[in-house]
């Protein structure tokens, strides 16, 4: 029956319904909820994005609550990760990266000022056992992460209080120890049976771990210096710089030379040097073969430290010397007197590898009357004899899965180097134990172990128009003048600054409601809607009407749509 | 109550006495006074309006087609080039059904400029689908302005008002302004189920495409036709509560057993009148076709019954064709049994005087034969203008 | 549909322009006759002159709006405008009335009642959807099509480049009639929009808007980059953002960097002819719209004096929850 003409040919309101405008359409806008770059980046595997977009809604505590889902210790890692999210941010390309690594500290600092309590995930107590060998970050983690789970978790160490190398090689200048102590107390409570003074190899074999328990987690780190020398020599009063750090830390001891060159790029280096001249040393050198950051260094190649301790130690008068290394030692007698330097540098060797090459005739000469390596550490084997099998390190898979042991796990600084994943520092063997808690709980539940994965949201996919640049906020540093032994350098935020770098976050690939879709659409085929939609947004595509004309997702701020074929 | 009114401004106090919630007009000679004594009402708080004094005789029709949809009465008047430069907006208000009044103060259109009467301004918006009523005297034009408020908000038709410029809008009559009272029962308050209401958000001036086009223009064409049955239900009511017609459709005066008759349209009507009161002349009718649009063909035709020749008089012409409404009269009477003889004539353009002695010059027509022609022509005068 | 039980209509927000209209993808028109009908609200009558907006908007038996709405013709949406109003004032209902027309609607065939509304201070909001040519008939100039561009009127060829005349400089002209408000805006400039729509609604008078409006049909871009084009546009300083009280400049949207005429030009087809390497009229013309940025600039004093929230660059920014703005 056809519609008949009324008077006058008048319609009625919204009468255009009927017309279904979708049918034109060739491509159409999708929710894409791909990953931001900060996420990517994160060892610990923190979602940062979301734990600050929920600080940008004024919701501190289920901020907290988002990050501990993945990393249970930000006061510490606040404090002491490198923050490798701050380098890929999205927002250094625009003005300066989110200073991610402060806010996940003001929030680990109000969890704990305020008491907050560790999240369980729903569900019931599970009967198995679980041994977890080691209380650094790792052993803490994944003990964290299995009881979360409902797990009963006997975490012990050979150490009398749990922390592992935070508490016993990373100064309190940089990690205060009320703080080790109040976040480490706190994840214990979730309900973590501590064992101290219980040591692998010497109160308990793995043997009897294994009979024992249901499974075993091995994060037992990485505790036996490297062996140095330089050409076969070694100065006979050879200290070693983790050594040295520790001794400092447990009694307060520090030698004094006049001068003296530390060998290394890593944490252990550059601690000890910042140590050792705030000791009074007169002359403190850092050979490294590592680059400083700088336009001209491969970012794989610079120091491997927390760039502001750099920066720091530099101010504090610690000598680098980039892109060396020790080529002989000067020796009166079995005294040292000096060394000699040689340039070098990370080169493609023909094979797909990089190896150090070192340029003749570029040798130079220090004075120093001590040499102190400080090249990294490797497994100490004492009571893991079968698993280490003779290598350096515990091989594993991604879920700490070591291959013919199962049920047996390993994480942290323990473990070998898995491709992608960056190892020897705090947030990774975080990211090891949390992933260590998915392989076992897997394991136990009979299933496959996942690890969430999206693709990373490209710099090009946002739409800057929308952002305004923002400074990042600066944090206070204690003047040089009054650095001591125990005081912390850098302050954290106050509220207000934590809230305004929360507030400069662009949400890579996440709807912010910024209502933008929902303003442009010309054909109102953006519909919002009060409740969360199974994306995580408030928007959906009415796809009856939608022309597929892309606007919005061009206008999307944060490339949360992105147009899909629709033939 | 009787009183002496120019023409012009007894239309402003019919006006005035139906109502309107707008009105809209410009001034052009000879519609001017109507305007003029509207504005004077307002001034003097006489009536109670909203007048908008627009820039041009478009946005005048243009103002009284959004009034007239926004749910008021609406009213506007004009006259010759005016009308011309409504054209646009006349089809449009007549195609959305507005109920909108219009007085037509008839007079050539240019070039060459010509203020005077004749009525090719109605003509030339003959096809706007509008309702046109001619008059032929002042009171007619009055009564009949009350009666298209009427007429034009029951059948949701524009009516257009037509009155000889000058000849009745600038002449003083004695003529009787009905009352207040009577004008309110007579005419209702204006309800338009159409209006623009946020309440009740219609669209009106949609956009109709080949699918639907033609029963559009058939329900135009329709309306109008049916307006024809209102006009005289209008007017017999008028005449149950004045004791005056306005003509209904078409009006018919002289002896039955004549056998000659003159059509004709507005103040000619009257001159003819007088002329067979008191000149001696054949017996013959006199049609005073009141109602163009509708064109009563019913109506026409049983008028012609018995008539050998019929004189139809046009004040207006469509070169290389002839007489409008003779071609028209020709065309609804083809077919008819025994029908008259038809001759048209075009006198009295642009204000030539139409005299009484016009009347037996036009029963003289059929015996003279021929097509059409201009009957008042000068032949003499053509060589200076050709 | 299946999310959430008709979420339509339920949207936090009004809408007098619904979906299943008929214009182009990514129309710059539809998108600022939604935000404006939006911001107004219900209680509203809307005229509209012939040109795409009333073509895609109701073609019997189905309308868009959902606000009472009378197209009648295509120069006089402002007197039919005016007429309803007399009657709302006649009848004492107090609805605003909103005049739309395109800029062929406006500027030109339909000026001359636009004026008389004014003139006559009639209690009406005109609305002018400004895309610069007579698109409902196929892309033909009017007085708003900018210098040198291609239209289906004005194609550039051996003796022509484009349209040889200068856009009409209307605001000046509106401005004459010492009306209480009248501003420009811009689709990109959603929440600047709104405000302009809100501020004339609130007076009791004429007031008058033009919005930029591009259509990608006719200005030759991707229905995709509507707002990007309608920025440059901002801030290149070829479509200043002004408000006019009394016809005095009142407030104008600083722009934080001048962007060049260029990367406007570039976008869009109707300027491809500037673009042509072996012609040295193209850069001619070139630099003649960047001297008419460059002098609307100095004329309404666009240079902004550091960052401004409300400048061209940190007008519609956004953070979570909306626009930073609003
Ligand atoms: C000086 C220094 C500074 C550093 N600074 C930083 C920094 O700023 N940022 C950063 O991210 N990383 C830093 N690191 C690296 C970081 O501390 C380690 O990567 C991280 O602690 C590794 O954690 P883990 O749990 O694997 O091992 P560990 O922290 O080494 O913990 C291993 C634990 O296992 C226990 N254990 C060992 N063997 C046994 C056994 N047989 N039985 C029982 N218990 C045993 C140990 O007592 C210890 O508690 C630094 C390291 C050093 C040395
Ligand atoms: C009197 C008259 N002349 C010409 C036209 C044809 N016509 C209809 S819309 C239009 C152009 C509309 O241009 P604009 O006002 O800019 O609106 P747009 O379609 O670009 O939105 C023209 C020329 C018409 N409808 N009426
Ligand atoms: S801007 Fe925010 S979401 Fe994007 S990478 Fe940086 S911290 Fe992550
Ligand atoms: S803006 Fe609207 S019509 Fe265009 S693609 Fe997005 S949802 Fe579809
Ligand atoms: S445009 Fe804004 S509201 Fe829409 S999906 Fe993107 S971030 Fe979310
Ligand atoms: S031609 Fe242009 S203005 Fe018209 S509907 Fe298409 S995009 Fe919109
Ligand atoms: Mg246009």
């Amino acid at each position: 029956m056809p519609i008949p003409m009324n008077r006058g040919a008048f319609a009625l309101a919204g009468s255009s319904l009927a017309f279904k405008t979708g049918t034109w359409r060739s491509a159409k806008p999708v929710h894409v909820h791909a990953a931001a770059p900060c996420h990517g980046a994160c060892p610990a595997g923190e979602d940062q994005q979301a734990w600050l977009a929920l600080l940008q809604e004024g919701h501190p505590q289920q901020a907290w609550e988002s990050l501990v889902a993945a990393n249970p210790l930000p006061s510490v890692t606040g404090r002491v990760c490198p923050h490798p999210c701050e380098s890929a941010c999205n927002r250094g390309h625009y003005d300066s990266p989110i200073a991610i690594h402060a806010v996940e500290r003001w929030l680990g600092d109000q969890a704990i000022q305020n008491n907050w309590p560790y999240p369980r995930l729903p569900g019931s107590p599970r009967p198995e056992r679980i041994a977890v060998v080691g209380a650094g970050p790792a052993g803490l983690s994944a003990a964290y992460h299995l009881a979360r789970r409902h797990y009963n978790v006997v975490l012990m160490d050979a150490m009398p209080a749990a922390g592992g190398l935070l508490r016993s090689a990373i100064p309190p200048t940089r990690l205060p120890r009320d703080v080790i102590d109040a976040e480490i107390r706190r994840l214990l409570a979730v309900g973590i049976e501590f064992r101290p003074r219980a040591a692998l190899g010497r109160d308990i074999t793995l043997e009897e771990l294994r009979s024992e328990f249901d499974a075993v987690f091995l994060a037992v780190g990485a505790g036996k210096s490297r062996h140095w020398d330089v050409d076969g020599a070694v100065p006979a009063d050879l200290h070693e710089g983790l050594g040295l750090l520790r001794e400092w830390l447990a009694v307060g001891a520090i030698p004094k030379p006049n001068a003296v060159v530390i060998h290394g790029g890593g944490n252990t280096a550059v601690d000890l040097a910042r140590v050792m001249r705030r000791a009074g040393v007169r002359d403190v050198h850092v050979v490294t073969a590592s680059g400083l950051p700088g336009p001209d260094t491969d970012p794989d190649d610079v120091l491997n430290v927390v760039p502001r301790e750099l920066e720091q130690a530099i101010e504090e008068g610690v000598q680098f010397h980039p892109h060396r290394t020790i080529n002989r030692l000067i020796m009166r007698g079995s005294k040292v007197v000096g060394v000699e330097m040689v340039r070098l540098k990370k080169l493609p060797d023909g094979h797909g590898h990089k190896a150090r090459v070192s340029f003749e005739g570029t040798e130079t000469v220090l004075h120093v009357d001590m040499v102190v390596p400080a090249i990294g550490e490797v497994v100490d084997p004492t009571g893991l004899g079968a698993i280490l099998n003779g290598r350096d390190f515990i091989d594993t898979d991604m879920f700490g899965t070591i291959a013919g042991h199962p049920g047996l796990f390993a994480g942290g600084d323990c473990r070998g180097w898995i491709k992608k994943l960056t190892n020897g520092t705090v947030s990774a063997a975080i990211g090891d134990g949390r992933r260590a808690a998915e392989g076992i709980d897997a394991l136990l539940s009979g299933r496959s172990p996942m690890e969430a994965s999206r693709p990373a949201l490209p710099f090009a996919d946002l739409n800057l128009a929308y952002y305004e640049s923002a400074p990042r906020i600066a944090l206070p540093t204690l003047p040089l003048s009054q650095r001591d032994d125990s005081r912390e350098i850098e302050g954290g935020p106050d509220t207000s600054q934590a809230l305004a770098e929360a507030a400069r976050c662009f949400s890579c690939g996440n709807c912010l409601a910024c209502d933008n879709c929902w303003t442009l659409c010309p054909d109102n085929a953006v519909l919002k809607t009060r409740e969360t939609c199974s994306d995580g947004s408030h928007y959906l595509f009415d796809y009856e009407f939608c022309k597929g004309c892309g606007l919005c997702a061009t206008e999307c701020p944060c490339g949360f749509i992105s147009m899909v074929n629709d033939d | 109550m009787l009183e002496a009114l120019e023409g012009s401004q007894a239309i402003a106090r019919a006006v005035a006495l139906c109502r309107p919630g707008v009105v809209a007009a410009y001034p052009i000679t000879p519609q001017t006074h109507i305007v003029e004594n509207i504005s004077k009402l307002v001034a003097d708080g006489k009536l109670n309006t909203e007048l908008v004094s627009v820039e041009s005789e478009f946005s005048a029709a243009s103002v009284v087609l959004g009034a007239s949809a926004a749910g008021s009465r609406s009213y506007t008047a004009s006259s010759s080039q005016g009308i011309l430069l409504m054209t646009e907006v006349l089809f449009n208000i007549s195609g959305m059904r507005l109920p909108v009044v219009m007085t037509c103060a008839n007079r050539a259109i240019g070039a060459p400029i010509n203020i005077w009467n004749d009525h090719s301004d109605s003509m030339a918006v003959r096809d706007s689908g509008w309702i046109q009523l001619h008059c032929a005297d002042n009171q007619e034009a009055v009564d009949t302005t009350i009666q298209a408020f009427r007429i034009a908000e029951a059948t949701e038709l524009p009516v257009m008002v037509c009155m000889d410029g000058f000849v009745l809008t600038h002449t003083l009559e004695t003529l009787e302004i009905p009352d207040q009272d009577l004008v309110d029962r007579y005419l209702p308050p204006f309800v338009f189920n159409r209006m623009l209401d946020p309440q009740n958000p219609l669209s009106l001036g949609t956009l109709v495409g080949p699918e639907y086009f033609s029963e559009t223009r058939h329900l135009a064409h329709e309306a109008l036709n049916q307006s024809a049955s209102t006009i005289v239900d209008v007017d017999r009511e008028w005449q149950n509560l004045t004791g005056r017609s306005a003509g209904g459709l078409l009006s018919v005066e002289g002896p039955d057993d004549a056998k000659i008759g003159v059509l004709a349209m507005g103040s000619v009507v009257s001159t003819f009148r007088e002329a067979m009161d008191c000149l001696a002349a054949e017996p013959a009718k006199l049609m005073a076709l009141r109602a163009f649009r509708p064109l009563p063909e019913e109506a026409i035709r049983s008028a012609c019954a018995g008539l050998d020749h019929l004189v139809v008089v046009d004040r207006a012409l469509s070169p290389g064709f002839g007489g409008i409404v003779g071609g028209e009269i020709k065309a609804a009477l083809s077919g008819m049994k025994d029908a008259p003889q038809i001759y048209n004539v075009a006198i009295g353009l642009g204000g030539r005087d139409v005299p009484l002695e016009m009347w037996p010059r036009l029963l003289d027509v059929p015996k003279q034969g021929g097509g059409f022609r201009i009957l008042d022509l000068e032949p003499a005068k053509l060589g200076e203008m050709s | 549909m299946s999310e959430m039980n008709d979420p339509r209509a339920r949207q936090p927000r009004f809408r007098g322009l619904e979906a299943g209209h008929r214009a182009c993808q990514g129309c710059g028109e539809a998108l600022a006759a939604r935000l404006v009908t939006e911001s107004a609200g219900p209680d509203v009558i809307l005229t509209n002159a012939t040109g795409c907006l009333e073509v895609f908007t109701t073609p019997w038996p189905q309308s868009a709006w959902r606000v009472p709405w009378l197209h009648s013709l295509f120069e006089n949406s402002a007197a039919i405008a005016s007429g309803v109003e007399a009657a709302l004032k006649a009848q004492g209902r107090r609805s605003k009335v909103i005049a739309m027309g395109g800029d062929g609607g406006t500027f030109d065939i339909g000026f001359q009642a636009l004026s008389g509304m004014l003139e006559r201070m009639h209690n009406v909001l005109y609305v002018c959807y400004d895309n610069e040519a007579y698109m409902n008939t196929g892309i033909q100039r009017s007085g708003s099509t900018p210098h040198a561009a291609r239209t289906t009127t004005s194609p550039p060829g051996k003796e022509r480049m484009g349209k040889r005349h200068l856009k009409k400089d209307l605001l000046s002209i509106i401005a004459a009639h010492h009306i209480p408000y009248a501003a420009s805006a811009s689709v990109a400039y959603p929440q600047d929009l709104r405000r302009k729509v809100r501020r004339a609604m609130e007076i009791d008078g004429p007031t008058f808007l033009l919005v930029h409006s591009p259509c990608p049909l006719g200005w030759g871009h991707d229905g995709s980059e509507t707002i990007q084009v309608a920025r440059l546009a901002v801030q290149t300083g070829l479509f200043p953002l002004v408000e006019l009280e009394r016809g005095e400049v009142a407030s104008v949207m600083p722009l934080r960097q001048r962007v060049p005429v260029a990367e406007y030009l570039c976008r869009q087809a109707r300027f491809r002819h500037l673009f042509a390497d072996d012609d040295h009229r193209a850069q001619e013309e070139r630099e003649h719209l960047q001297a008419l940025a460059d002098y609307n600039i100095e004329r309404y004093g666009l240079d902004g004096d550091g960052d401004d929230p409300f400048d061209a660059d940190g007008a519609d920014t956004i953070r979570r929850g909306g626009p930073a703005n609003s």
